[in-house]
């Protein structure tokens, strides 16, 4: 491998990652109540400041403990059933097994395109989610392949600092996203004046700061942490084969553009390949080239 | 200068003291998960074996020339049960390897006998029974990885002294029983 990496140093720096994008996000909206509290009406100043303290306070809490929540509701997924997915929930007891890491909650969403993804703040909070494309497509080794690339993500605690960038910095865009849509259907009726000026304002606003939004999300987010999670995986089911060919079927597949427009692009990093695919690899990719990560697989 | 010296030794107290206790920590981790994925192995040993009464009385009525791959079965559970019944592990897990030969000579079995095969109940417990055999090859490797991380600490510097001290030694990993690697014989 080009680049080795060391387990216990990416945990540790995973872990340490996270505490610091939760203080930054407490500093940012208490000094946007600051400056809001200043600039209103001074008589307010004190309440607006120590409402935006509380809120901010309560937003990083509740986005921590509940992040795997969020993102299994933003890409609207629901609990693999162990009769309908069998083979699903097969394959990750096996890679629970494997790992010696606690049996994470499986979720299965709708989509043709082969993906998966895993959320959560720990191992025992952990959450698996498996498109319905994954399943039909992939075959048992391929499919715990793909699972223990999850697995992966979760031991080494990947899981905790991308879901909690994609959540806490992420809600903005993913508000944005579903505020643009229902402003997009609700266009035509007709409701008189300043209410209607207001949400054109704030859904300009909106338009201009979520993609920014996303593009910081993707930065955060290594790039370098996919490569970890693949060896991790081949590392858990001795099968290298397994998760290429599933690589493989990645990029050989077609997917139908409106299949991917429903989940918000905040949460894309998190998946195990781009659901947005682009056709050139650029700086801002969230996933690595998956022709290399094939090659440093199969060399394992 | 007394002072300098003082602090000195001071230091390499805390510092071995500190040693003392990451080491002792880290050995009762390792030697928990290894405790604990024995114990995993052990869950997926008892549900195959508990499973194997239903394979018989699912197998019983279509099979009627065929008592000896019945009995080898039922003694292979009852040797698989009382191995895990005085808890020794390398014993135990031979004698669900057993057990698993001895089953795969009852699926061998039933390619003979179509209706066999399209008995729902039979083809369900033979789902079953090969994600066991799945759960049990990765449990069985969990537990080997736990014993390597286990004797690389025991083994490397400098834990080795503090293993010493605390009288930890390597422990053997589970090798797998020739049987096992031998390919069912399908009797025609």
């Amino acid at each position: 491998m080009a680049e080795k990496l060391n387990f216990d140093d990416e945990i540790a720096k995973n872990k340490v990652k996270s505490f610091f994008l939760m203080l930054v996000v407490l500093m940012v909206i208490i000094a946007i109540g600051y400056v809001v509290s200043v600039l209103v009406n001074p008589a307010y100043s004190f309440i607006i400041f120590a409402f935006s303290i509380i809120f901010s306070i309560g937003y990083v809490l509740i986005s921590y403990y509940n992040s795997d929540k969020i993102t299994i509701w933003s890409v609207g997924a629901k609990p693999a059933s162990s009769i309908l997915h069998r083979k699903l929930i097969h394959a990750v007891e096996n890679m629970s097994l494997a790992s010696g890491l606690p049996m994470p909650k499986v979720y299965v969403m709708h989509s043709q395109e082969i993906n998966a993804f895993a959320s959560g703040r720990n191992p025992r909070n952990a959450v698996v989610c498996v498109t319905t494309g994954a399943l039909d497509k992939l075959n048992k080794e391929e499919l715990e392949g793909v699972i223990a690339h999850e697995m992966g993500h979760v031991a080494n605690f990947d899981i905790r600092f991308a879901t909690l960038v994609a959540v806490m910095v992420g809600m903005v865009s993913i508000i944005a996203e579903i505020f643009l849509r229902s402003l997009w259907f609700s266009g035509n009726r007709d409701r008189e004046g300043k209410g209607k000026a207001i949400l054109l304002v704030v859904g300009i606003i909106l338009a201009i700061v979520a993609p920014i939004v996303v593009q910081l999300v993707q930065l955060a987010i290594s790039r370098k942490r996919e490569f970890g999670a693949d060896a991790t995986g081949v590392k858990f089911t001795r099968y290298p084969p397994g998760l290429a060919n599933a690589l493989r079927k990645i990029k050989r597949e077609y997917v139908p553009s409106q299949d991917t427009k429903r989940y918000p692009k905040a949460v894309a990093p998190l998946f195990i390949s781009d659901p947005f695919k682009k056709k050139f690899q650029n700086l801002f990719s969230t996933h690595p080239d998956i022709d290399t990560r094939i090659k440093r697989i199969e060399a394992m | 200068m007394a002072l300098v010296l003082l602090w000195i030794v001071l230091g390499i107290v805390i510092v071995l003291a500190l040693a003392f206790i990451v080491y002792y920590n880290r050995f009762t981790v390792l030697e928990n998960r290894i405790d604990n994925s024995l114990s995993q192995i052990n869950v997926q040993l008892k549900k195959r074996a508990d499973l194997v009464p239903n394979l018989i009385e699912s197998v019983k009525g279509y099979v009627k020339h065929e008592k000896g791959v019945m009995t080898e079965v039922t003694n292979a559970r009852k040797a698989f049960l009382s191995a895990s019944g005085k808890g020794d592990i390398q014993k135990t897990v031979r004698a669900g390897a057993e057990l698993q030969a001895a089953l795969k000579s009852i699926f061998a079995l039933a390619e003979n006998y179509p209706q066999l095969k399209a008995n729902e109940n039979f083809l369900h417990l033979q789902q079953e029974l090969s994600a066991i055999e799945d759960k049990v090859a990765y449990s069985r490797q969990f537990y080997n990885d736990s014993i390597l991380s286990f004797n690389n600490s025991v083994e490397t510097f400098p834990g080795f002294m503090f293993a010493k001290l605390y009288g930890k030694k390597e422990k053997q990993m589970l090798s797998i029983p020739a049987e096992e690697k031998v390919v069912p014989k399908v009797r025609f």
